[in-house]
């Protein structure tokens, strides 16, 4: 948008204003009805529209609508590619398998969670302290806990099929019972047994090293409960190691957290919060740097610190999660690497759209100032309308004598008395006044009301925003100060992206900047 | 009616299904392109969509902290490579949505792997084409047609294609078809087939009007492909090629490192997308401007100074660099373009293209092929493609030199398999192939329109073609198109004017189609047209699918082969 703006009812040819809205139709007609009949029959439909709506901001919104229509007009006229025409659409048909597919998974799962149950039961038997240690008393009480398969019914090894015989003995496996054969069986550590027995008390409860311990050639210590590193050892089959196993992976991954998501999840946090905080912050900026006193000062200086902490946390934390492990681990994981990288350029997009547009607040001194030349600005403005208002009544006045001033001098040859055409006329007259008054009041130029109070009352510049006074005002808003806020931003994105030459040029910019603000400061403290 | 947004609606809806947290995207080769077409990686990078990976890499890392969302089509191969995962989890949890219909046994032997209740979700997104622009999709498969009628694989394809294009869409269409192809025929039973089957997903809010699906037959119109293009995205389609938004520019002389490959998306690049459907001398002046104005910025950039310089400087330096990648695509790419076309004369020869498409003086037209064949710059494709044209042209006019110019290719040393071309072209697109009257011989309106035009002569004589499809639309939304040439599938008959159209070409669509149905979007008000086709042609590609469909030795060869990704 042009920096002058001119409001009232603007001819749009000539661009004189002419304070109301007949003072212009009349104007138009006469001076402009040949130039250009399609302007004219928009401007004139607009008025009937307009007469329509006499509240003002809807006539207002009304303009915008229409400036936005013949925008977008243009817009389709001139890009080849505009999806826009095309209204809304809602998402296309979608078919959920999902309650099929895990009625089928749930069958099935249900069988593994009831065997496993059933193994951590006995297994929480086995383990308990009552449980005697002599082998052969052992032996008879494991027995008692699970029944074991008589040897008779089994004539070969049900995992591999090697029939027992004095070489190739029955063994049992110690949880379900079953009979496999000396090479198919599976040793468990008791420290990892009891680990999984203690997931049935504590979940929260961790194990490292190795669960199964691993078959050596040798054949003597196998009937005994302890293994090679003097641990006890239970013997179980396959089946049940399996189960145990999957039992032991799931709630392994339930229950921990990996140290690079609890810094991932921290950054979200972060980020989550800022995204709380920058749509109540932002309306604050932008009014308070108007010297509007809707917002407290103190209130939008804290959000900004809080912003600004929480994005040099997010900072931080990308930064950590880009490097994390790279070092410790040789040759890290490429995809992991990625996954790094990819988390940081994610968390800098992030920063890149909010934190450039994040507009510095004016300084505490700067707030006072501001405030005062807008209340300034305000007043100057009312006495400005209200003269072009008095001065548009004048004319309309003046233009209304002059019409009856013709008709009395054409009523007058005529044989009706020229008193009751004269009478005529000036009702007539009235009844327009009438008319105009509350479209006056509505577009809030100052109606005649308003006249009568004490101008500088600052109630009167509460009512209303005017519209032109955002853009003078911004303007104005300490610029030195902004703009190095700016360039800090510039400098820190121009790092990321290691441009050294262009870092050096803005740093040099800061600097001077830096100097030539106290310079001014210094003058304005001499001044004052 | 928006495929891009269609497509792009199912895949953020995905990623939200799947929560917060670190995610990972499992694709297969061709749910690949699909999501490229309509999301730039930095745009999903934003949801947190860290990693992307393909099915059928093996030994990916496991990464159990990511959650997976898993996108493919429903093919035998990726529900195997799907349950092997599934039994050795690499990642924490999974979000499985397919691109088409699954059926149930597959949906069983999945579930049956999902030992470690890793699935959370199971379900089925019809985004299983490649949407090219708002109004226009792609299946990318190449070579449908063999031995003239449909390859097996292929249809089957098609037909997943299609369907899916029409579940996104919600719409159950009414089904019109070219009577003189046989294949349109049996695409068009097909989804009939599909659409009474799958009763239930095609229940859609009824409109006033229904929407037409119309299948066409590449074989009606084999001039189009054949012609040079002039506007922006065809014409670097025909004389570079775009391969799902993207352009290889690796053969340019002398071009830098970071743009031997570039990518062309209307949803991301602003300049392409105000001047796809612009012509090269239009182009031209832009990219001048664009320069201009790039220009301007990096000198405000080389001399900042003043306070105001920096400041404007600061907050336009994401646009910046933005733009400055866009000026380099685009300065590169119209540059080659108009090397090309210097190098080769391709004006001269569009031109002689347009009148053998348009016009019908016979000897002077000859006399003109023969002069463009003997110059030296005209390349042998271009030749050749003059000589089908003239082939297609005067296919039955008495006097007509088909021989004669075949010989002309001989001496200038093309080769035997181009030259077979020509023949192969009148099997393929030929007066016996045809079912509507291409060239305008027939109609007496029609040939009085073309001796009119003739005589007002015409604004630019590179773009007067109008593609057969533009007739077919326009008799299509006027509620004229013959009953007997595009019979309706089923009993069922549109009393009103149609409104919403789905139109399909077998054989492939081309860019120039493309425009013309963004022109009828764009003046028709209420009328919406979707283009889609089996592959987006340019004369390169055309040419292979002719000699596919003609050869039958080739039919065993190149069956399933689909084109590049």
């Amino acid at each position: 948008m042009s920096a002058d703006i001119i409001e009232g009812f603007l001819c749009p040819i000539c661009m004189k204003d002419l304070g109301t809205v007949t003072q212009l139709q009349g104007h138009f007609e006469e001076e402009h009805s040949s130039e250009d009949k399609a302007v004219f029959q928009q401007l004139k439909g607009f008025f009937d529209k307009a007469k329509k709506r006499i509240l003002g901001d809807k006539f207002e919104g009304e303009l915008i609508q229409q400036s936005e229509t013949t925008k977008r007009e243009e817009l389709v006229g001139l890009s080849g590619y505009d999806p826009s025409w095309w209204e809304d659409q809602e998402i296309g048909a979608i078919r959920s398998h999902t309650d099929s597919f895990k009625a089928i998974r749930d069958a099935r799962v249900n069988h593994f969670v009831v065997e496993t149950n059933k193994l951590l039961i006995r297994l929480d038997k086995l383990l308990s302290p009552d449980a005697p240690l002599d082998p052969k008393k052992r032996k008879a009480y494991e027995k008692a806990i699970v029944r074991w398969v008589p040897d008779n019914e089994v004539p070969a090894c049900l995992s591999c099929a090697r029939s027992f015989g004095i070489l190739t003995r029955r063994h049992h496996c110690r949880l379900c019972g079953g009979i496999m054969c000396d090479r198919c069986s599976e040793f468990m550590a008791s420290s990892y047994a009891r680990k999984n027995h203690n997931y049935l008390v504590n979940p929260a409860h961790s194990f490292h090293g190795e669960g199964f311990l691993k078959r050596t050639n040798s054949n003597t210590s196998l009937n005994s409960l302890v293994g090679n590193e003097g641990e006890s050892i239970m013997r179980v089959c396959r089946t049940c190691r399996k189960l145990l196993e999957r039992r032991d992976v799931m709630t392994e991954q339930r229950n921990t957290k990996p140290p690079i998501v609890q810094i991932y999840d921290k950054m979200k946090m972060c980020i989550k919060d800022a995204e709380l905080i920058l749509p109540d912050y932002l309306p604050m900026v932008e009014s308070l740097s108007q010297g509007e006193t809707q917002y407290d000062y103190r209130q939008a200086q804290i959000m900004r610190t809080k912003l600004v902490k929480l994005y040099e946390a997010v900072d931080q934390l990308s930064k950590k999660i880009m490097v994390f492990d790279l070092n410790t681990e040789q040759g890290a994981n490429p995809k992991q690497v990625h996954l790094q990288k990819s988390i940081r350029l994610y968390a800098s997009n992030f920063m890149q759209e909010n934190l450039m547009g994040l507009q510095a607040l004016p300084s505490e001194e700067d707030y006072n100032k501001l405030r005062q030349r807008r209340a300034e600005e305000i007043q100057r403005k009312i006495a400005a309308e209200r003269q072009a208002v008095m001065e548009a009544q004048e004319r309309e006045r003046q233009e209304r004598e002059r019409l009856e001033r013709e008709r009395l001098l054409k009523d007058l040859s005529p044989d009706d008395g020229p008193k009751l055409g004269h009478r005529r006329v000036a009702s007539g007259g009235d009844v327009q006044k009438k008319k105009l008054l509350p479209n006056k009041n509505a577009f809030s130029i100052g109606s005649p009301k308003t006249h009568n109070r004490n101008p500088s009352d600052e109630n009167v510049g509460k009512g209303w925003k005017p519209v032109e006074e955002v853009a003078r005002v911004s303007k104005a808003s300490d610029p030195m100060l902004q703009q190095m806020e700016i360039i800090k931003g510039y400098i820190r994105q121009a790092k990321q992206a290691n441009r050294t030459d262009e870092i050096i040029m803005l740093e040099q910019n800061l600097q001077d900047l830096y100097a030539e603000y106290q310079r001014q400061r210094a003058k304005d403290h001499q001044s004052s | 009616m928006n495929v891009i947004l269609a497509v792009k609606q199912y895949i953020s809806k995905m990623i939200e299904g799947c929560g917060g947290g670190m995610k990972v995207l499992l694709m297969d080769r061709e749910t690949t392109s699909i999501v490229s077409m309509v999301y730039a990686q930095s745009e999903i990078l934003q949801k947190e969509v860290y990693l992307f990976e393909r099915i059928d890499t093996a030994g990916r890392e496991t990464m159990k902290h990511l959650n997976c969302i898993v996108f493919l089509r429903p093919t035998k191969e990726n529900v195997d490579l799907l349950a092997q995962e599934l039994r050795m989890p690499k990642y924490g949890l999974y979000f499985i949505y397919f691109s088409n219909v699954i059926s149930k046994q597959d949906v069983k032997v999945l579930a049956e792997a999902d030992d470690q209740e890793v699935v959370r979700e199971v379900q089925e997104f019809y985004g299983d084409y490649i949407a090219v622009n708002p109004h226009l999709f792609s299946l990318n498969l190449s070579g449908c047609c063999q031995n003239l009628t449909w390859s097996p694989p292929l249809l089957s394809r098609t037909i997943q294609g299609l369907a899916s294009v029409l579940l996104s869409l919600k719409k159950c269409p009414m089904i019109r078809y070219q009577n003189s192809s046989e294949m349109a025929r049996r695409l068009a039973d097909s989804i009939k087939q599909v659409i009474s089957k799958e009763a239930a997903l095609f229940e859609f809010r009824k409109t006033d009007v229904a929407p037409v699906l119309l299948i066409l037959d590449r074989r009606d119109d084999a001039v189009t492909p054949l012609l040079n293009q002039w506007t922006y995205q065809a014409m670097v389609h025909e004389l570079l090629t775009i391969n799902n938004n993207r352009i290889n520019l690796a053969s340019v002389p002398g071009i830098s490192k970071d743009l031997q490959e570039v990518v062309l998306s209307a949803e991301h690049d602003e300049f392409y997308a105000n001047n796809m459907y612009m012509n090269f001398g239009e182009i031209g002046s832009n990219i001048k401007e664009l320069m201009e104005e790039f220009q301007k910025k990096s000198q405000s950039q080389a001399k900042v100074e003043s306070i105001a310089d920096m400041k404007a400087f600061v907050e336009n330096y994401p646009q910046f660099k933005k733009m400055s990648g866009t000026v380099s695509k685009h300065v590169t790419i119209v540059g080659e373009l108009s090397r090309l076309v210097g190098a080769h004369t391709l004006l001269e020869v569009s031109e002689a293209e347009q009148e053998i498409a348009c016009h019908s003086d016979h000897s002077a037209l000859l006399q003109r092929i023969r002069a463009l064949l003997a110059n030296d710059k005209v390349r042998h494709i271009d030749m050749l493609r003059l000589v089908m044209l003239y082939a297609l042209r005067y296919e039955s006019h008495s006097n007509n030199d088909v021989s004669g110019l075949v010989e002309a290719l001989k001496q200038k040393g093309v080769s035997v398999e181009h030259r077979q071309m020509v023949q192969a072209i009148l099997d393929y697109g030929g007066k016996k192939g045809r079912g509507s009257d291409l060239f305008g011989n027939q109609d007496a309106v029609a040939i009085t329109k073309r001796l009119l035009k003739g005589l007002k002569g015409v604004e630019n004589v590179y773009t007067q073609h109008k593609p057969l499809l533009f007739t077919i639309l326009d008799q299509l939304i006027k509620g004229k198109l013959k009953e007997a040439s595009y019979p309706y599938q089923g009993t069922v008959q549109l009393k009103d004017r149609p409104q919403d159209v789905i139109v399909f070409i077998i054989g492939g669509c081309t860019y120039e189609e493309a425009l013309t149905v963004h022109n009828f979007n764009r003046t028709m008000p209420g009328v919406r047209i979707v283009l889609g086709g089996t592959s987006i042609l340019n004369s390169k590609s055309f040419l292979q699918e002719v000699s596919m469909a003609v050869s039958s030795q080739a039919s065993t060869l190149q069956s399933g082969r689909v084109a590049r990704p």
